[in-house]
């Protein structure tokens, strides 16, 4: 191979090699398995999962991050979540409440500043006081809510969900697990014992022999279900392993885990066989890593076009192949795990939106080799998976699907054409940000490559009105399967419908030469608008038009991408280079 | 002159600038609709926006409504009209733009369909519980005035005046019964409150409704609410009046009256529309996903039993699985009574298949015709590098 080719393959190469470096288990910390016990796979939100996915789950939506610095190191989602559950004393002191919001910070008394995070015992003094204004707010409806009231119902939130957690194996403010399972019974062990069952998160303990597959229980419950035999076998290794990590005593703690992890082998080894496959992904973050990759390679691109773009421009695409692989490999593990099409909600429909937008990059650079394909495409796959990002803090993003959307032919079909279509326009509107930049900072662009991009263009809006044209209609044709009609205006269908006539409109203006050049980039860009308004838009419409409620975080997201895309549309019907001075002969 | 004129206005109907007009409006069509079904509900939208020939606003300080922008139906027809005129006159048998035209004649299909649907689908419910056998379906939006024979217990007699005929003044023959109804007050919407002491004396002097002061209201406009459909009647028979009784939807109580030892029961209902066959809810299941309150499943075990086709069979109607039958579809839509009970919505649209035979004829227009332009881009682009 030549020394050129070679150096082009290695970043992808690179790239690749670091995330499988990332495949690794860590280590014991302090001598503690944590990632052993991260492991035992539990049911919350209706599906088996590995407690490691609960943590950092819950992580995400109290903390915005998966993890949480505390005394000088970073603890990962496993180590938090053992403190949560077996050492509430110490998660009570880290700082895992992230609170942006003044008005609630003035709640509390406390004046906003660089620091951000608060820990449970900051916001304990005042809990009574959030609460009530969390009360006040529950009772009005979404789009009747003032800022201030949103922050602190998501506050109230977030703190039901932490008290949760610290209570769903032992009661916080209790001796333990194992000075339970001691514990002679009573009146105040009774009470204890259905609190326990009452607050708890998650079912940790597998079904018996002979049981059905959801049969798992909380810690309360097995507690008020014990029987004169003594307690389930998996409860008391539970005890011994929370009593070592509160002990500080590693070897206890670890012996407890891996009887744990036996028992759960012997009874349910698929579910301990899907916790481990899970707890890979979660390791991975391919997404986030994808995101990165696509970061350098539109930097490695940028860099092509001031030195060397023979070596720096096939080093560019290698990088954007192994993002793509990535964000693949992603995407069908998550298919996997969940055992559904790719798309299910909003976030795994950013991911797809990116992964098509990104595949179809790379098919374009196949095609024409200048480098625009590349650079869309990690333009395209590093916005979505930001997108994305945002959209995991809200939970679970493998999150059950409710009774009429179970259907994994209509997932697999009408979902994801839709969602390639979204892709196919927004990848046209790229494209054409792409034509707008070059057209006033490229010092002399050929008309070649100009005509190139034109017919990118072209081609993908003709793309994208096939697959959002099928993929509505097959809406409509499971509409007309599970309600009775095929069309009935709902907002989400005219957002998809909106999507079609666009893309209608700018090939028969192109047809008709109404448009040319620029008029055709213009109106690739509103396309943008377009599938930004049906893909986020109509959602907020449901929370309303005209109220605070709909001044939150993505409606002001989506007005400033809005503003962008006019604001490039403006850009692109410009005279090129239209600010500088002019001579009289050029 | 006349000939001149008629060629240009078909000109301009086949041409391109009326096809792209129509779709810009269009587009803004479906976006006011969408906003407004904020404030009009879904039905309240569509009907303004989408199945209207004009859109009509009140303005300020003007006495009628103004037409301010062409309605859905109007569009679409242009749209249509549009469409053909191009196809008639631009139509040649070049296989390069035969795709095209495929997706055309579907597209004509399509707007076909929804004009069908708007014309004549039919759409109703039926409410039945667990054991219960219910052989009608009941309106969503329409309301009658039903008269029930009780007299006999074993077999109900039932007269149903659609309240599209309780005009104030009114008078009304119940065929095959001795009865007449007088309606005094009929109100699409009404708010009802026991009669304070203050209340002027109800026009009710009869039955429930004497104690009820009843104030009309706007007919409701958001999908959430429901007409509280009201009417103060006088039955006569044999030139004795009963009283003036007041019915509406939200009032409960049975209302008896009794005339030559028959027993008549007044009540204002959704329109009922009798089937030749009966539906039994054996069963309604609501499943959750375990240790959550996200629902699963949705279903209802009914037994259909048609004595006139010796039909009797179970059928287990569930998400995105109805039973079609009669021509007829009945979707498992909603529940309560602490899943006791089950809705069903029953939908029948005689122009069901059109959307189906469009989407496939477009479908595969649009794939012969982006198929053949890909293919000869990539010929071009292959010769083109070979010289």
């Amino acid at each position: 191979m030549k020394p050129a080719k070679l150096f082009a393959w290695l970043p992808g190469l690179l790239a690749l090699a670091a995330a499988l470096a990332t495949t690794l288990a860590p280590g014991p910390v302090r001598g503690f398995e944590m990632d052993r016990f991260g492991r035992t796979p539990v049911l919350e939100g209706g599906r088996i999962k590995p407690l490691d996915s609960v943590a950092r789950n819950a992580l995400l939506m109290i903390r915005s991050k998966q993890s949480v610095p505390y005394l000088g190191r970073d603890l990962g989602p496993d180590e938090w979540i053992l403190d949560v559950l077996f050492r509430p004393e110490a998660a009570d002191a880290q700082p895992v409440f992230v609170i942006n919001d003044p008005d609630v910070l003035g709640l509390m008394g406390i004046r906003q500043s660089a620091n951000r995070y608060f820990s449970f015992n900051d916001i304990a003094p005042h809990l009574q006081e959030i609460q009530a204004q969390a009360m006040a707010a529950r009772d009005l409806e979404s789009v009747q809510r003032s800022r201030f009231q949103n922050a602190v119902a998501n506050l109230f939130e977030r703190l039901v969900l932490f008290n949760n957690l610290e209570n769903s194996v032992q009661l916080a403010d209790s001796a333990g697990l194992y000075a339970e399972l001691q514990a002679p019974g009573g009146t105040q062990s009774l009470q204890r014992r259905q609190s326990l069952a009452q607050a708890a998160r998650f079912r940790i303990l597998p079904p018996g022999p002979g049981q059905g597959p959801d049969a798992w229980q909380s810690t309360g419950e097995a507690l008020l279900a014990l029987g004169p035999a003594g307690p389930p076998p998996a409860l008391a290794a539970l005890a011994l392993a929370g009593a070592g990590y509160r002990a500080g005593q590693p070897e206890a703690f670890n012996r407890g885990v891996a009887e744990l992890q036996a028992l759960t082998a012997n009874l349910r080894p698929g579910a301990l066989r899907h916790a481990n496959a899970e707890i890979l992904f979660n390791r991975v973050q391919p997404f986030y890593l994808g995101m990165v990759i696509y970061v350098a390679t539109l930097l490695v691109l940028f860099a092509s076009w001031l030195w060397r773009p023979d070596l720096l421009q096939p080093a560019a695409f290698s990088l954007l192949a192994a993002g793509a692989v990535v964000h693949s490999a992603g995407l069908v593990s998550r298919i996997l795990l969940q055992g559904r099409p790719p798309v299910t909600n909003l976030y795994s429909s950013a991911v797809f939106v990116g992964w098509a937008a990104v595949i179809l990059g790379v098919v374009l650079e196949r095609m024409y080799r200048k480098g625009f394909g590349t650079a869309v495409a990690a333009a395209a796959g590093f916005a979505s998976l930001i997108i994305a990002h945002h959209l995991a803090m809200e939970g679970d993003t493998m999150e059950m699907m409710r009774a009429v959307l179970d259907s994994n032919f209509w997932l697999a079909t009408h979902v994801v054409t839709v969602t390639v279509g979204y892709s196919g326009t927004f990848l046209a509107g790229i494209i054409a940000i792409a034509y707008t930049l070059r057209k006033h900072l490229a010092p002399d662009p050929d008309p070649a490559t100009t005509r190139t991009l034109v017919d990118m263009t072209y081609g993908i809006v003709c793309f994208a009105l096939l697959f959002s044209f099928v993929g509505t209609v097959l809406g409509g044709i499971w509409a007309d399967q599970s309600w009775g009609r095929f069309w009935g205006w709902d907002p989400k269908e005219n957002g998809a419908l909106l999507i079609v006539l666009w893309n209608a409109i700018i090939l028969h203006c192109r047809w008709g030469d109404y448009i040319r050049e620029k008029g055709l980039m213009a109106c690739a860009i509103f396309g943008s608008i377009i599938t930004s308004l049906s893909w986020f838009g109509v959602n907020m419409l449901g929370i309303g038009l005209h109220s605070y409620g709909f001044m939150d975080k993505a409606f002001w997201a989506l007005a400033w991408f809005i503003f962008s895309q006019l604001a490039l549309i403006a850009l692109c019907l410009a005279p090129r280079r239209f600010w500088a001075p002019r001579t009289s002969n050029s | 002159m006349i000939r001149r004129f008629a060629v240009r206005c078909w000109i301009l109907l086949a041409s391109l600038q009326v096809t792209i007009v129509s779709l810009v409006l269009l587009m803004a069509l479906v976006v006011l609709c969408t906003l407004a079904q904020t404030e009009l509900g879904t039905l309240g939208a569509v009907n303004a926006y989408m199945r209207s020939w004009l859109v009509m606003r009140q303005l300020q300080g003007l006495p009628f409504r103004l037409p301010l922008f062409p309605g859905g139906a109007l569009v679409g027809l242009v749209l249509v009209a549009n469409l053909s005129a191009a196809l008639v006159r631009r139509f040649d048998f070049n296989p390069r733009k035969f795709g095209l035209w495929v997706v055309h004649a579907g597209l004509i299909l399509l707007v076909a369909g929804e004009f069908v649907t708007g014309a004549f689908q039919m759409d109703a419910r039926m409410t039945i519980e667990q054991g219960q056998t219910v052989d009608y379906l009941e309106s969503y939006h329409q309301m009658e005035l039903a008269v029930s024979d009780l007299t006999d217990p074993a077999h109900t007699e039932e007269y149903g005046i659609p309240d599209s005929r309780l005009k104030e003044g009114a008078v009304i023959a119940l065929p095959g019964t001795p009865l007449t109804l007088k309606v005094k007050r009929f109100y699409v919407n009404a708010a009802l409150s026991p009669r304070g002491p203050n209340d002027p004396p109800s026009l009710a002097d009869r039955g429930v409704g004497a104690g009820v002061t009843l104030t009309e209201a706007p007919p409701a406009a958001s999908d959430k609410e429901v007409n509280a459909t009201s009417a103060f009647v006088e039955p006569v028979a044999g030139g004795v009046s009963y009283g003036t009784w007041l019915v509406s939807t939200v009032l409960g109580a049975p209302q008896t009256f009794i005339h030559e030892g028959r027993t008549y029961l007044l009540s204002m209902r959704p329109r009922r529309t009798y089937l030749p066959y009966s539906v039994t809810l054996r069963k309604f299941s609501h499943d959750i996903y375990p240790g959550t309150d996200i629902p699963k499943n949705f279903s209802s075990l009914v037994h259909l039993s048609n004595p006139a086709r010796g039909e009797q069979r179970d059928v287990l109607i569930y998400m995105n699985q109805p039973l079609r039958y009669d021509g007829k579809a009945f979707y498992q839509a909603s529940y309560g009574k602490g899943d006791t009970l089950s809705v069903l919505q029953v939908v029948s649209n005689p122009g069901w298949l059109l959307p189906y035979l469009s989407c496939a004829l477009i479908t595969l227009g649009l794939l012969l015709h982006f198929g053949t332009t890909l293919f000869n881009a990539i010929k071009r682009r292959q010769e083109q590098e070979a010289v």
